[in-house]
């Protein structure tokens, strides 16, 4: 176990997760997944890897 | 950056090799040299700027200008990344050297330009074609490289080769693996793929509290975008794949449900006797193009939707993502009102009659078209219009 998370993974697990689970819920019929719903959910999704990624390394 | 701190005094600058000391009272002798300091992409630009002591962003706009007038700024960076070297890389030149080397650039200057020039002129759009496409694909490399590894666009030119191939290999990689995952999720259960990308998303999260597996985040993203995908297109590879065409002979022999995976699906009715009043039809395609012809005298109530591609509806045409495109004309009395339901994940819905057919072999027509009115085919007379 390591002391202190790493913080750039956390953040990319924790996104894929969530698009994961996004797309579960379009495939149990539970939302209607259309491209105006998609494409902002993986720009946000990637935005929010690279950001954590970039902060990352300014320390 | 001045010239002054090419001799190694910048205090963020690695002490450069600029060749034996000068006399003293002599200038030391200048080289052309990347910019380790000064540098966007290899430094090229910042060593220009700093050996002709001019400001390095001229250099840009002129490489930017020419990459786009026919690609020769791509010609010319690439030859200066293979032939300039870094400036902490530099050999010790010679004295009286230096007046060689700098005619050795003009003349190398000079032969691209001409080179280029042709280019330019004749074959501009011919090399842009090919180049940019090119420059875009290594740069989109070392850019993936970058974010992948964290080692950036920097080092000889050999390094930045060897960084770009390692990139465009990651890209080509994720694009594998996009039509891979696509497929599966097109033809296998709905709920595989998503459950693999939250079982990858929890393994990432997990590994950063005991060993990260950064190296599974653009796969993950890439099954996760796969799987977007064909959820938003609604696209699903029930039918098959390649090109069905069918020509019932009679309202008998027509189904009310016609589909296919990936390809083209045609439903000709012009042969068909099909009944008086409302005909239900129902058309589902994965990838591809499903196509009705009807007879002249059949009016046709439309309820189509389109994930990304287009609906041409007797040559009146509706593109774009998320298509939902919806015609009920009434159909006059003792007449035929085919009820057409389509469903395409990506590519076209097509309706027309035998004018349609005539329309489309004389005239080209495609996604996102510009309708010209006084040439596009109306809606069937048989409907009830105004």
């Amino acid at each position: 176990m390591r002391a202190r998370p790493d913080i750039p993974a956390l953040v990319a697990g924790l996104a894929v997760l969530a698009l994961g689970g996004v797309l579960l819920l379009d495939s149990l019929d539970a939302i209607d997944l259309t491209f105006a719903v998609f494409a902002p959910v993986a720009c946000a999704v990637a935005g929010a890897i690279l950001v954590a990624n970039g902060l990352s390394r300014e320390r | 950056m001045d010239v002054n701190d090419t001799q190694g005094n910048g205090p963020d600058e690695e002490p450069t090799v600029e060749g034996p000391q000068a006399p003293p009272g002599e200038p030391a002798p200048k080289r052309l040299t990347r910019s380790r300091g000064d540098r966007v992409v290899g430094g090229v630009c910042g060593g220009l700027g700093r050996y002709f002591n001019v400001d390095p962003l001229l250099f840009r706009i002129g490489a930017v200008a020419l990459v786009f007038l026919g690609g020769a700024g791509i010609l010319l960076y690439l030859a200066a990344l293979l032939l300039v070297p870094n400036e902490d890389q530099a050999a010790p030149i010679a004295p009286g050297a230096q007046g060689r080397n700098r005619a050795l650039v003009v003349a190398a200057v000079v032969v691209l330009l001409i080179v280029a020039w042709p280019f330019l002129l004749f074959g501009g759009a011919l090399f842009a074609g090919i180049g940019i496409p090119l420059a875009l694909l290594v740069g989109a490399g070392v850019l993936v490289w970058w974010l992948v590894s964290g080692e950036g666009p920097s080092g000889s030119a050999g390094d930045i080769a060897r960084r770009a191939a390692l990139g465009v290999a990651v890209v080509i990689g994720c694009f594998v693996l996009f039509l891979v995952a696509g497929f599966g999720a097109a033809a296998g259960p709905d709920w595989l793929i998503p459950a693999l990308v939250v079982a990858a998303g929890g393994a990432i999260a997990a590994g950063a509290f005991l060993k990260p597996v950064r190296w599974l985040v653009p796969p993950a993203l890439t099954i996760a975008l796969a799987a977007g995908v064909v959820a938003a297109a609604d696209i699903d590879f029930d039918g098959g794949i390649g090109q069905r065409e069918y020509r019932p002979g009679s309202s008998v022999d027509l189904r009310d449900h016609y589909d296919v995976g990936i390809g083209q699906l045609v439903v000709d009715l012009r042969e068909t006797d099909l009944p008086k009043g409302d005909v239900p039809l129902d058309l589902d395609v994965g990838i591809g193009e499903a196509h009705v012809i009807v007879p002249d005298d059949v009016c046709v109530a439309t309820d189509a939707d389109v994930g990304m591609g287009n609906v041409a509806l007797f040559g009146r045409d509706h593109g774009g993502v998320d298509v939902a495109y919806e015609d009920a004309p009434d159909a006059k009395p003792t007449t035929t009102r085919l009820l057409l339901h389509a469903d395409v994940g990506m590519g076209q819905v097509r309706v027309n009659d035998s004018r349609g057919e005539l329309y489309f072999d004389e005239h080209e027509f495609g996604p996102f078209h510009d309708d010209d009115p006084d040439l596009t085919p109306a809606q069937p007379a048989a409907c009830v219009t105004g």
